[in-house]
């Protein structure tokens, strides 16, 4: 019985190894005889080919895990190719520079400015738990208000001036990787904005800003343009190409950002307050409203990140393709929510993690790669994709354990069906609940 | 005599002033009113069609006597439906209309006709024996320029021989059947030419066809040839062969469109080996509308003729395009 609990809470890996052994067994093979599907260049391959899908999944998970959706990281990620190809290609004053200035500037100034905030905090709570209080903590003007607004201000001018200085010539590479994202975030504060302030539905929020970001996308790139090209080399700067380039012969660029993304996020999960409030909010939203949680600002702040993380995958995909265009990701979103629920995250929230949307954008990466690789019919390929769907979120959603309880002709035991790896995935609910407790004092 | 012939003078001077001066609701409404001329275009997300919308205003401002009024379906076959209705409202005096889809469209064209509307389509037709003209590329025609073109390339015929990798544009759409169809006619006489992928579709997307090309680049060893149904998938697998280090193995890279700035410049820039023009039928689809206006007869079909665009006339088309 051990065994088979062991057996169905890792069944998502399972799953994995089972895709990677098909395709090594069903590869074909090189005239020298090398297996295909696993030789080094293939697997990078398919890493690259999953990393835009993955880093938008992976935005997309925090704000599933809170119960929401956001329809609209398709249309933001066509928007940020549009900004980053007009920002690399075009010098002086065009849409996208007048919208990406202000962005990285609010952006720099509310982010230090949040920081500064948020350390005062932190060490006067630090101050307060050794003298053994446990009191509401209130910052004095000084340190709550007037320093993080002057050392906002300040950055935010730093950055206003610096993004200003590269708009007479075009921008370069890491100008670029900054301000692209600072715009999509721009977007994703709209989307929570409006799901917080103006009481939404996420998927009615996020529906709208799908549509209109398209729109935006194609009026900042002008009628003429349906299509921006980037020659690096010629239009562009040649640095540019550092971005679809293999770091260290081992990665390619592209999959260390989506790496990157799945680790820090992982992390912020796992182990910060702020990655506990999102599953508490997740679960229960009243419950954590009423333990004190700010909830409005965690809804706020997982829009924006997964409003950056669609930017991101924006440059990067202006880097492998060369081209920016406002449909660039159309569909992607609903990509990025398959690979999300394949991996075992709850679309009602509160149960699933990033390991599993890892997994799962790779399992969908890897299917294609081998249906690909076995020269299968396209129309076939979007078939069998829908099946595998299925099938996962099946073997997901029932309990394995339970399954084979019940064909050995055994009444099912009492778990309620969601157990399993999505258990495994979540921290456990004592502690969560311990911890909401505790911070009580510290959100309000 | 002196007098009668000042008098003369003097009314046709007056009368010459009147008609300049006349208040619009005085003249006859035909002859100081523009003639609308409505055009429903599908979408204007793709280059081709941006291009499509470019000719046919640059054409407009050849005729100031008529109005053009341009809608965009935004690739949606409701949208597009919902635009001809609105024109038909505008009771507009020729309607023009590339139709996404045939049998989505066909209704509300014949509803047009129905409202007397002489309507003439352009690119894709539409289900209906009614229309007053139809203005198209011939894309099976294209194909097979293409596929005698790639046997020319692979050694000529009767010995041709070579990898060839085909990259489809959108699985259900008629010119992406018909581009096949056409390379097909000729390739398949070609015992020596071996196809390496079964109907992959890259649906028109540059960034898909990059995707299908690295996988196939992995697969194969030897690739030949690569036929791609529009420029930019053929530039998308371009680009895969690049950055794989083997674009110098493969020589053969073939498109359809030839717009300015995108086939015609990979061509002259030595990236793609050729491509073959499928013009737009703004232009002449505007033409034909203002003829129709002017009460002259016009045929119920017009082919538009395609073109060879390779390293040795690019660089011309590009010039005369202003790049």
């Amino acid at each position: 019985m051990i065994v088979l609990r062991l057996f169905s809470r890792t069944k998502l890996y399972w799953g994995l190894a089972i895709i990677c052994l098909i395709g090594a067994l069903a590869s074909p093979h090189t005239s020298s005889g090398r297996n295909i599907f696993l030789s080094f260049n293939n697997l990078t391959d398919v890493l690259r080919q999953v990393s835009i899908t993955g880093l938008v999944a992976t935005g997309m998970t925090l704000v599933i895990l809170l119960g929401g959706i956001d329809l609209s990281v398709g249309s933001v990620m066509g928007f940020s190719t549009i900004i980053c190809a007009m920002l690399l290609t075009q010098p002086g004053w065009t849409p996208a520079s007048i919208m990406a200035v202000p962005a990285a500037a609010a952006v720099a100034g509310l982010g230090v400015g949040f920081v500064a905030r948020f350390v005062f905090h932190g060490l006067a709570r630090g101050r307060d738990v050794d003298a053994g209080r446990r009191n509401e903590i209130v910052l004095g003007p000084w340190r709550g208000v007037r320093v993080p607004a002057v050392l906002g201000l300040a950055c935010g001018a730093l950055a206003a001036v610096g993004t200003a200085s590269q708009v007479s010539t075009k921008f370069g590479v890491l100008a670029v990787l900054l301000v692209t994202p600072c715009v999509a975030l721009a977007l994703g504060a709209i989307n929570g904005a409006l799901i917080v302030a103006g009481r939404l539905q996420p998927f009615i929020a996020t529906l709208a800003m799908m549509v209109s970001a398209l729109g935006l996308g194609r009026l900042t790139a002008g009628q003429d343009n349906a299509v921006i090209a980037v020659y690096t080399g010629t239009n562009a700067t040649q640095a540019f190409e550092m971005l679809r380039s293999m770091v260290w012969g081992i990665l390619p660029m592209p999959s260390v950002f989506f790496l990157a993304a799945i680790l820090i996020f992982g992390a912020v999960l796992r182990f910060t307050t702020f990655g506990r409030y999102i599953y508490a909010i997740g679960g229960n939203p009243e419950a954590a409203k009423l333990s004190g949680i700010k909830v409005a600002q965690v809804q706020l702040a997982a829009y924006m990140i997964s409003g950056l993380l669609a930017g991101l995958a924006g440059v990067l995909f202006v880097a492998q393709y060369r081209q920016g265009k406002p449909d660039a990701g159309s569909g992607l979103e609903l990509d990025a929510i398959a690979a999300v629920v394949i991996g075992g995250t709850s679309l009602m929230g509160g149960g699933g993690g990033l390991a599993g949307t890892f997994v799962g954008v790779l399992i969908f990466g890897l299917l294609s790669d081998i249906l690909q690789l076995q020269n299968i019919d396209s129309n076939v390929q979007l078939l069998m994709k829908g099946l595998i769907i299925v099938g996962t979120v099946l073997v997901q959603e029932q309990n394995l354990g339970q399954l084979l309880t019940r064909w050995r002709g055994q009444a099912p035991p009492p778990a309620p069906a969601l157990t399993g790896s999505v258990e495994a995935n979540r921290p456990p609910s004592a502690t969560m609940k311990s911890t909401a407790r505790e911070d009580i004092h510290e959100a309000s | 005599m002196k007098r009668r012939e000042f008098l003369k003078l003097s009314a046709t001077l007056t009368g010459a002033a009147m008609t300049v001066y006349l208040p619009a609701g005085w003249t006859p409404a035909n002859a100081a009113e523009k003639k609308k001329v409505g055009f429903s275009q599908a979408t204007t997300l793709e280059p081709w069609r941006v291009q499509f919308n470019k000719d046919i205003e640059a054409e407009a401002k050849n005729h100031p006597e008529i109005e053009l009024i341009i809608t965009d379906g935004q690739d949606k076959t409701e949208k597009q439906v919902a635009d001809v209705e609105n024109l038909i409202a505008q009771q507009v005096d020729v309607l023009l209309i590339s139709p996404k889809e045939s049998a989505g469209l066909t209704g509300v064209v014949e509803k047009a006709i129905d409202a007397k509307i002489p309507v003439i389509v352009l690119d894709r037709n539409v289900d209906t024996k009614r229309i007053t003209q139809f203005i198209g590329g011939d894309n099976a025609l294209i194909g097979k320029a293409a596929g005698e073109y790639a046997v020319k390339l692979l050694g000529g015929p009767g010995n041709a021989a070579g990898n060839v990798v085909e990259i489809w544009g959108g699985m259900g759409t008629q010119p992406a059947h018909d581009r096949h169809d056409g390379f097909h006619a000729f390739t398949d006489k070609e015992p020596g030419i071996k196809y390496l992928l079964n109907n992959q579709s890259g649906d028109w997307k540059q960034d898909k066809a990059y995707d299908i090309m690295t996988t196939a680049l992995r697969n194969n060893e030897k690739i030949d040839l690569v036929y791609g149904h529009n420029d930019p998938m053929a530039y998308g697998a371009y680009l895969a062969a690049k950055d794989a280090g083997r674009d110098k193995d493969i020589k053969f890279i073939i498109g359809i469109d030839a717009l300015p700035d995108e086939g015609v410049t990979w061509v002259n820039k030595g990236e793609l080996t050729a491509t073959f023009l499928y013009a737009t039928p703004g232009a002449e689809g505007l033409r034909q509308a203002v003829k129709l206006l002017n009460g002259e007869k016009i045929p119920p079909v017009i082919v538009l003729p395609t073109m060879l665009v390779d390293k040795s006339n690019a660089g011309e088309i590009m010039k005369k395009n202003g790049l």
